[in-house]
């Protein structure tokens, strides 16, 4: 009876007590907690190279980081040759083959991977002697293949076409390449073609001039002593030859004129992607280094100006931010980016414009400098958890040339910057009369009202490129099919565009003979037909026939790998029509209308639908044809199958296309025309 | 043989066990349910306060799928004493920062400061707990702004749907079945009665587990949790009773098309048990067997050796109720995706048919004793896995005893989850397809 009491009187008194918590004010902070900023040991080789320790024994582990201070390199028609060379690295050694290194590594449950101008390397303490052992091999005695080379390289151009359709991808290629200029290491990019002109000779010697150890910084973190890692880069990398870096003078990127916004046209966006942007030469050791990131947080770090206009208030983005970078080796960059839906598109440029202005033009307040230099505050301490922080800062002081103790006097750094500081800091480094807006997203939608965007005034004048930013005429996207434009006047200009209707009508034969690619195999197509229902197609692969259809003017048959099918009676009747030379001759007497209008291949075309189960697309401009879509039944799934029809060149005064593209499914099976040949080649056993 | 032997002697010498550092911990209930674990580590001046509550996607308010997260958004709206807009200006001005996800299965918020704000996170986190604001005009701009992380994830991204497309092939009852962050209709029929109510069943202390992790002084901690979450009222009960899938027994095919991609992927899908089975971790290893390093099977097969594949890939979806273990491979050049599907379940029916050699057993054990002493270098990870063991696994102790369960795992039973989870009848094959550009 008596514990009851007690515990139920102990339960009031808990109560009671928590009755008077104050939830109303936020509760006030502890004492500051003391910070140690910890100093890596530091040793250099002969070679050049610098190497930094920073002891941690809290987990048996030890990482390594190794990093190339080197100017950028620009790699023009070869662009791709440093990605190539980092893809080669780590893959094996002259002294250890691909797969037993490839094998050890993961044995080990360790980390080897290489950059094009940085390495790294992780594992458990007990296998790190090992692993320092196969990195030094791999940086110092590279597995360069011709093989590897290849198979990289088929990777490298996946790589890139697989990015043709990646807005954010494109808008930040785009966005570098126009800030930069393509004629500088920060605006060039790697595409089909310069990627296709790299040899493995090109990576030797990429490699051979830029990896080297001049400029190199080592960065050891973990469960090790100094004495040991130490002994451990010494026996190791003591063999890598001592060289400088080849050094390059490049045109200085220029801010535009005039302030104006770049539109790439990107018909499947679903968001634009906006990029406001400013070059500024901007070094980390500049004094209003500090100045400078406060004042671009307080624009647009998370939870900022930009976010709370454009995400919390307005709700047109998922996130609206800034950045500013720091190079010592070329301009810096301000930037100011959001991904909003096609409809904002024109109010986001103007919010972000206005926020530009804002801060520029009005000092910010002493709450927003305050909660910035909080901010910084509270990362810097935070940071301090990771041992690699702590090295990094170290790594800065060196290659960004700062004073000694400009990590130990960070907090009063941070402090001592003023409402005013800000204010010129950004005044310095957006220049508000040559901003450069990037906006890549879908024309038809955006377009109109984005041509509509006021700044200081005046309407802002837009230029347009392409996906690899080259200068492009404004994108024609107007859906609407001129008025009194017939399917039969479509058909009517494509068949004047290859020759005109006698010159067709005076064809009796003829014979094409192609030759593509599948699956790395070398494909032949022969095709030969007649003014008299004669068709027939033969695809070989090595002098084998793989398949081949025959139709004669009634009657036919596919032969696939030796099966033979006749025709059936279906089949005969679309080919009847199918087999004509140029079948539009008679559709062109049909009334057939404009079944719609789509962008093929970034152009306009009228689509005409030939039958049931055909349709075709014809330039709006040049009047050719340039794709056909037929579908088919298969088993009771519709199968729609694509050819692309291209390169129109002259034969006996008929122009005819020379590369043919088919696409079913995924596959896609390229064929280039070798030859055509107008009323000679053509037999009547060729139809047998 | 001459190899091999050289692989067992590496292993006999450097031991089979590291141990990496214990994490201590303390834990306890208030009396309104709240679970509350303590973990302190004074090396760095930095303090993580986080809470998990355990509700996710697959709870909906009236069906409405992305609900959970919606309301993960409409928690930074402010409290009764945290004005609207405020909440991210207190945490930046004490030099913090927040955030928070939403899985399936629960929803995690965190925020990580210098450890002299303690007090200040446990104030903020009480505050969510207790006494939310939610109203309708930030229901209104959450919607858009939830829309619009929709289309910068989902449906503006390459490759952003395939696990929206796979989810929606190998579920057909459980709300797994449907996309975690919502259809676009149900993110606009959400109304701000429905969120009110998903607060006061899924938003109560019983339903939730708090975590302060880092440089704290465990009595002095432990007061300021009494003091602003001891008198926060206990919720409900909370029951599920979500439906059983089926086996699946016949081999489904399935197409999806994206307008943003330009090579097509391949998807091969199994559904399987809860991450808590024993089977979730063997399939955890099968990965690892399958994909992970320069070495492994497919990745070595695929892409180093036949030169067929961009990039390969398997993983084990893990979740509460059923996972999915996912294989899959972007072809490069002109192979063709049932190249890629052949080369796939041939490795898959290897692992059915024969046992992983010794030395591939001895590698993925090493693989995982490497990422067991990686899991825990950070504070901020630690209260997230103290956090998701306690409250998805039930047993907080798995923080120092998962690599245990992994060590236990024979090379026959590798065997044998293949047998039970892998067969070809059991699979979804989705072809991930380039959207064709005309219409």
């Amino acid at each position: 009876m008596k514990k009851i009491l007690f515990s139920i009187l102990c339960l009031c008194g808990l109560v009671s007590i928590q009755a008077q918590v104050d939830r109303t004010q936020p509760p006030k902070s502890g004492p500051a907690p003391v910070i140690k900023l910890a100093e890596p040991q530091k040793f250099e080789l002969n070679n050049g190279l610098q190497v930094l320790v920073m002891e941690n024994h809290k987990l048996p582990r030890v990482s390594v980081q190794l990093s190339l201070d080197n100017a950028p390199v620009l790699e023009g028609d070869k662009a791709g040759v440093s990605s190539l060379m980092a893809a080669l690295m780590g893959n094996g050694t002259t002294n250890i083959p691909k797969d037993e290194f490839n094998e050890e590594v993961d044995f080990m449950g360790a980390r080897i991977n290489f950059g094009s101008g940085s390495a790294y390397a992780q594992s458990l303490t007990k296998y790190f002697p090992r692993v320092m052992e196969m990195l030094a091999d791999a940086t110092i005695n590279p597995n360069f293949t011709q093989e590897e080379f290849d198979k990289q390289k088929d990777i490298l151009i996946t790589g890139i076409k697989s990015q043709e359709n990646d807005v954010a991808g494109i808008a930040e290629r785009v966005s570098d390449a126009l800030s930069y200029g393509k004629a500088h290491p920060y605006g060039e990019f790697v595409t089909e073609a310069t990627a296709n002109n790299v040899s493995l000779a090109d990576v030797t010697k990429f490699y051979r001039d830029n990896f080297v150890p001049a400029n190199a910084y080592m960065v050891i973190v973990g469960d090790i002593t100094f004495e040991k890692a130490k002994e451990l880069v010494e026996t190791h990398f003591v063999g890598w030859t001592k060289a400088v870096p080849l050094s390059f003078q490049y045109t200085q990127p220029v801010n535009p004129q005039y302030s104006r916004i770049n539109f790439v046209d990107m018909p499947n966006a679903v968001q634009s992607e906006i990029n406001v942007q400013s070059l500024t030469d901007f070094e980390m050791k500049d004094p209003d280094y500090i100045a400078s990131k406060l004042a671009n947080f307080i624009l647009g770090g998370g939870g900022q100006r930009l976010y709370l206009n454009l995400r919390e208030d307005k709700g047109y983005t998922y996130g609206s931010y800034s950045g500013l970078s720091d190079d010592k080796y070329a301009p810096g960059r301000f930037q100011a980016t959001a991904s909003v839906r096609n409809m904002v598109t024109d109010s986001s440029v103007v919010e972000i414009l206005k926020e530009l202005e804002r801060i520029a033009n009005e000092p910010v307040t002493e709450d927003e400098l305050a909660r910035a230099k909080a901010k910084y505050a509270g990362n810097f301490v935070m940071a301090l958890e990771k041992p690699e922080t702590v090295a990094q800062y170290a790594l800065n002081v060196e290659t960004e040339d700062l004073p000694a103790d400009f990590y130990q006097k960070y907090l009063e750094r941070v402090n001592a910057v003023t409402v005013q500081d800000v204010q010129k800091a950004i005044q310095k480094h957006i220049n508000l009369n040559q901003l450069r807006v990037v906006v890549v997203g879908k024309a038809s939608d955006v377009l109109a009202n984005l041509e509509k965007v006021q700044y200081k005034g005046k309407t802002m004048p837009i230029e347009f490129f392409d996906k690899e930013a080259n200068k492009v005429a404004a994108p024609s996207f107007e859906s609407d099919i001129p008025e009194g434009h017939t399917g039969q006047a479509v058909l009517q200009k494509y068949l004047d565009a290859i020759g005109g209707k006698d010159a067709l009508e005076g064809v009796k034969s003829i014979l094409m003979e192609a030759t593509g690619e599948v699956q790395g195999q070398t494909l032949e197509m022969v095709i030969k037909g007649t003014s008299i229902n004669q068709r027939m197609v033969d695809v070989r692969m090595m002098g084998m026939s793989m398949n081949k259809q025959v139709f004669n003017k009634d009657k036919g048959y596919v032969e696939a790998q030796g099966q033979r099918t006749e025709l059936t009676e279906d089949q005969i009747k679309d080919m009847q029509l199918e087999s004509k030379l140029f079948p539009e001759l008679q559709y062109v007497m049909a009334q057939l209308d404009i079944a719609g209008v789509a962008q093929i291949n970034g152009k306009k075309a009228y689509k005409v639908q030939l039958s049931s189960n055909k349709a075709a697309f014809y330039d709006a401009e040049t009047g050719l044809k340039v794709q056909e879509v037929s579908t088919q039944e298969m088993n009771g799934q519709t199968i729609s199958t694509t050819v692309g029809v291209s390169d129109y060149k002259e034969v006996s005064g008929i122009r005819f296309p020379h590369k043919m593209s088919q696409q079913m499914g995924p596959m896609t099976l390229d064929f280039t025309i070798l030859k055509v040949l107008v009323n000679e080649g053509v037999t009547e056993a060729d139809f047998e | 043989m001459k190899k091999a032997s050289l692989w067992v002697v590496l292993a006999l010498l450097f031991g089979p066990l590291t141990y990496a550092q214990e994490v201590s911990y303390e834990e306890y209930d208030l009396a309104n349910g709240l679970h509350v674990i303590l973990h302190q580590d004074n090396n760095a001046p930095v303090v993580t306060t986080s809470v998990m509550y355990h509700v996710g996607g697959k709870d909906r308010a009236n069906g409405k799928t992305g609900f959970a997260h919606f309301f993960e958004h409409l928690l930074f709206e402010g409290t009764k004493n945290i004005k609207k807009g405020e909440w991210d200006i207190l945490v930046d001005s004490n030099g913090g920062r927040n955030n928070a996800n939403t899985s399936n299965d629960r929803t995690y918020y965190y925020e990580v400061f210098p450890s002299d704000k303690t007090e200040l996170s446990l104030w903020m986190e009480s505050e969510r707990m207790l006494h939310p604001v939610i109203e309708q005009e930030g229901v209104d701009t959450q919607n858009e702004v939830v829309k619009e992380e929709r289309r910068l994830r989902v449906d503006n991204s390459p490759y952003g749907r395939f696990a929206e497309e796979l989810f929606k092939n190998v579920f057909e009852k459980h709300p797994y079945k449907d996309p975690n962050i919502g259809y676009m209709k149900d993110l606009d029929d959400s109304t701000l009665e429905e969120f009110m109510a998903f607060k006061e069943l899924y938003y109560v202390p019983n339903n939730a587990v708090l975590v302060v992790a880092g440089d704290i002084d465990i009595t002095e901690t432990k007061g300021w949790v009494n003091k602003y979450f001891g008198d926060i009222p206990r919720g409900k009960d909370i029951f599920r009773n979500y439906p059983d899938e089926a086996p699946i027994t016949q081999e489904k095919r399935a197409k999806a098309y994206d307008a943003n991609i330009q090579i097509p992927a391949i998807l091969t899908a199994y559904r399987t048990p809860s991450f808590t089975s024993r089977e979730a971790y063997v399939l955890d290893m099968v990965s690892t067997y399958l994909s992970d390093g320069r070495s492994s099977k497919l990745y070595k097969k695929m892409v180093d050796d036949q030169k067929q594949a961009l990039q390969v890939g398997a993983f084990n979806f893990s979740q509460e109720d059923y996972g999915m273990y996912i294989v899959f491979a972007l072809p490069v050049g002109e192979t063709s995706l049932d190249t890629l599907t052949n080369e796939m379940e041939e490795e898959v029916t290897k692992l059915r048919e024969e046992l992983i050699s010794e030395k591939d057993y001895q590698k993925l054990q090493n693989k995982f004793e490497s990422r067991f002493v990686n899991s825990n270098s950070n504070v901020e990870g630690i209260a997230n896995s103290l956090a998701r063991y306690y409250m998805l696994y039930g047993d907080t102790s798995l923080i120092n005893k998962e690599i245990e369960i992994y060590r236990s795992i024979t090379r026959e039973e590798i065997k044998d989850v293949a047998n039970t989870f892998l067969n070809p009848n059991q699979r979804v094959i989705l072809e991930y397809l380039p959207q064709p550009k005309t219409k």
